[in-house]
Order: structure tokens, then sequence, then C-alpha cells
């Protein structure tokens, strides 16, 4: 099996937040935004509505990785952006999901 | 929907609290929903990721249950870390020492009022363990042990009485 680049590694232990962590980090990929915001991008870009349980449980694990950070808000809708080391996850784990499909699909084309 | 939040631990709602319930007020109430929050509530206590200075000596107790009861504790006086310990360990105490008295019980009488008064009361000793601990620890052992032996002794007695009248129906 191939070695994880050490990046990709940094969602490796989400467990069931694996999946909205990545949609999460893909939402703030085109900037800053509140939760509310991301459950509405997320809903477009991948048809998934994320609870707040499960919203906030991969919040909190981007935050404390240091994946995302927060930004000062006035109102009570907290704005989020994705750090350098986000940015470095985020690009390594599509890598390496790019690989998976491409693989897929010629392996399929093949068949 | 608010009072879910509750469900979270105290320094979650401090961190998260405000923006989550924007969210969840923008969500369409379902079992779904009350699911979600349930499970990240279960998760927040399991795998809290905000970190503050009495986290590593509260990690010890940090199990499911102790969370419940210290839930359950809520509306109660705040406690120290070495408190909630206390409370914790004593309540656990007195589960295990209720359990047993069940079982001599049962080994004694069989299925008699004796002994299952015994396992009703142990069903809610727990709380009333944790509370009366949680409230009564600025006063001295005696007087706590009292009033907790009273309590208990109370709880069986009703108990009791409710199994017998329940066997002459």
């Amino acid at each position: 099996m191939m070695r994880k680049p050490k990046d990709d590694a940094e969602l490796a232990d989400f467990g069931r937040f694996s999946e909205p962590a990545l949609l999460i980090l893909v939402s703030l990929a085109d900037g800053p935004r509140h939760g509310y915001s991301m459950t509405e991008d997320i809903e477009a870009i991948a048809d998934v509505r994320l609870g707040p349980g499960t919203l906030y449980g991969a919040l909190a694990r981007l935050e404390a990785r240091g994946l995302i950070e927060p930004l000062k808000s006035e109102d009570r809708r907290n704005p989020y952006r994705l750090t350098a080391l986000g940015g470095r996850a985020l690009r390594a784990r599509l890598d390496s999901m790019m690989t998976v499909a491409r693989t897929g699909q010629r392996r399929l084309a093949s068949a | 929907m608010n009072w879910m939040l509750r469900l979270y631990p105290a320094r979650w709602r401090e961190r998260y609290g405000e923006e989550f319930d924007a969210v969840l007020a923008s969500q369409r109430v379902s079992a779904g929903l009350v699911l979600d929050v349930l499970g990240g509530a279960v998760d927040a206590h399991l795998h809290p990721q905000i970190r503050d200075s009495h986290s590593e000596q509260i990690k010890g107790d940090d199990t499911m249950t102790l969370a419940m009861l210290q839930r359950c504790a809520a509306g109660g006086p705040k406690l120290s870390p070495s408190e909630r310990r206390i409370a914790s360990r004593l309540t656990i105490l007195s589960a295990l020492v209720m359990a047993v008295l069940y079982l001599v019980l049962t080994k004694i009488y069989r299925e008699a009022p004796a002994a299952q008064a015994m396992l009703y009361a142990s069903i809610f000793s727990t709380s009333l363990v944790y509370k009366q601990i949680a409230y009564l620890r600025k006063r001295s052992w005696l007087t706590q042990a009292f009033f907790l032996g009273a309590g208990l002794s109370a709880m069986y007695l009703f108990m009791l009485a409710v199994c017998v009248i329940a066997g002459k129906l």
C-alpha cells in the first residue's frame, strides 16, 4: 500500500467526521464562511445537508488541528477561514482522491 | 430546540453555543436533526476538542456515565474538579453497594418486596447521591453521611411501600 503524504494524514483520524470535514474544507476554499453559509454551500455542491451536531463536531476538530481558524465577528455567526495547513491538507486529499478516481475510471474503461 | 444545547459541555457551549444556535434555528425540526444534535452532544463529551487548565484533571473521570450524571446536576451548584471527582466516585460506590445489597436480599428473600424495593431504589440512588453531595459539600462529613443515609433509607422505604401495595393489588 502507498504511504499517505503527511498533509493528507491530517484528515485521517477524523473517523465519522472525515467526510464532513473534507466538505467543510472544500467550502472554505472559496473564502471565509460562517456555519449556516457552509451548510447551504455544501448542500449545493454535494447534495448533503449537514446537521449542526455533525457540522460543529467537524469544525471543532478542524480548528483544534489548525486546519481552519475563526475570524472576528460582530454578530453571533462566527466566520471561519482555511489556514495554510488546511489548504495543503485539502490539496493532498483531493490529489489522493483524484488518483483513485482516475485509476477506477481507467480500469472500468478497459474492463 | 434550544434546550438541546444544554446537553453539550459548558466549555463547548461557551465557544460554539451562539453560532450553533443560529445554525440550529435555520433548520427544519425532524427526527434526523434531533439525532444529529444528540450524537454531537455525546461526541462533545467523549471527545472534547476544547482544552482548558482543568481538562487533564477531568479526563480520568470523563466517561459517558459521569458526564450524564453531571448533566443531571447541571441546575445545582458549580463543583470544582476535585469535588466532581469525589462526588462521582461516591456515586459509583453507592451504586455498587446497592447492587450487592440487592443480590444479598434476593438470595435471602427471593422475589419478596424487600428485594424488589432495593432494585428500584438503586435506580434513583445515583442521581440522589450525586445531588446530595453537590449541595452538602461545604458541610461536615458527619452531616453529609447523615443526610445521605436518611435520603437513601427514605427512598428504600418508599419503594418498599410501593412494592408491598403492588403485591396486594
